[in-house]
């Protein structure tokens, strides 16, 4: 049987619930941001924007922001954030002398630290999912 | 040649619009070639960036006029780590049962990378604010950013090595770790997430369910410990070598 192509319909119902999710997720975010500047203010030990991120997993968990409504702008948002870092590897451009005298000696500390962490954490917590599992058996 | 079509008067709005587009541009456009071919290596944020140096430096703009006029992006940093706390929300529920153990490993990894990076880079390079940079490099970017910034050191060299970090586990992590012989799936992905964020995360993604659920919680769980642990660990390592 042939079945119809799937065509996207943009009636004005559907585009007008996307755009008010997106404002409600914008608002959402903005209001727990503004807390996480507040509590930097008081306690400045973490930066703003991860008192922020806590604020707005809290919010979410105690269901003072609706996560239906937050699900879809918030997955656009977390997919295309890469474009934000940009800037910030651009700056490399400074760093030329630094990669021609030290480029190799960089590259190996980020390679051995990288394989130490990984041996580490792997290592210790399958011993810790193994003494659970045998905790759950008995 | 942009310099010369962009009069002296209004040179910083016109700068600051060209910029934002062609980066905007370069990073759709890699995109593109990333769900083309599907490659993992060919990182979105990596080609843009690969594509923008060059450019930059034929057009004889500086970083820190750059810098200025990418200030959109900059902007959108922080409620873009902000967003980062609904995929937080969506894993809550699967820490409920070992969320103890689950900390106290990712903390000890943690303690392990900042010493082990900080003392290498001291012991080889002898550079205070690299080993900073460096020594930050296992969290998520825009944590790493934001910290290294907030000890002085050189986010740029934190930026570049996080993604450095990330392609290195995310590529080889899991033909290391079933060479040492540790196969199971949720120490797999919280080791990956703690060495490798979102970049390894995202390499698993593809085909291993299972290890991606994990290597996201040790993500967000790491940056969060690396964010609350550096400011004590970092002042004691500086003291240490100096």
């Amino acid at each position: 049987m042939l079945l119809p192509k799937k065509v996207k319909v943009y009636n004005s119902s559907n585009l007008s619930n996307m755009m008010k999710n997106a404002l409600y997720t914008l608002c959402a975010i903005s209001v727990s941001l503004l807390l996480g500047k507040l509590t930097y203010a008081l306690i400045p030990f973490v930066p703003a924007s991860l008192y922020g991120m806590v604020f707005y997993c809290l919010m979410l968990h105690f269901n003072i922001i609706s996560p239906i409504k937050v699900e879809k702008v918030n997955l656009w948002l977390v997919r295309h954030m890469g474009v934000c870092f940009v800037p910030a590897g651009v700056g490399i451009i400074n760093h030329f002398d630094l990669i021609k005298l030290h480029g190799i000696a960089i590259l190996i500390i980020i390679f051995v630290s990288t394989f130490t962490l990984l041996t580490v954490v792997a290592w210790c917590s399958e011993k810790i999912f193994k003494a659970q599992q045998s905790k759950g058996n008995s | 040649m942009i310099n010369d079509i962009i009069s002296p008067e209004n040179s910083t709005v016109s700068l600051a619009i060209f910029i934002t587009l062609i980066t905007l541009f370069l990073y759709q456009f890699s995109m593109k070639i990333q769900q083309k071919w599907q490659f993992i290596w060919l990182n979105p944020m990596l080609i843009t960036i690969l594509f923008l140096v060059p450019f930059l430096l034929y057009q004889n703009i500086t970083y820190s006029q750059y810098h200025q006029s990418s200030q959109l992006f900059t902007l959108l940093l922080e409620p873009a780590i902000v967003a980062l706390g609904f995929p937080l929300y969506q894993q809550l529920h699967q820490i409920r049962y070992h969320w103890q153990g689950i900390i106290g490993v990712l903390s000890l990894g943690v303690l392990v990378v900042l010493c082990v990076s900080f003392s290498m880079t001291m012991f080889y390079i002898y550079q205070p604010s690299l080993a900073i940079a460096l020594s930050l490099k296992s969290v998520t970017t825009p944590i790493g950013i934001a910290l290294s910034e907030q000890f002085s050191a050189d986010s740029s060299i934190t930026a570049f090595s996080i993604i450095i970090a990330g392609f290195i586990g995310g590529i080889l992590g899991p033909k290391w770790l079933d060479l040492l012989g540790i196969h199971c799936a949720k120490s797999q992905g919280l080791a990956i997430g703690a060495a490798s964020h979102v970049i390894g995360t995202a390499i698993l993604a593809k085909d291993k369910p299972e290890h991606c659920a994990y290597s996201s919680l040790a993500l967000i769980f790491s940056a969060l410990l690396t964010a609350i642990l550096s400011p004590l660990i970092i002042p004691l390592l500086l003291k240490a070598f100096n």
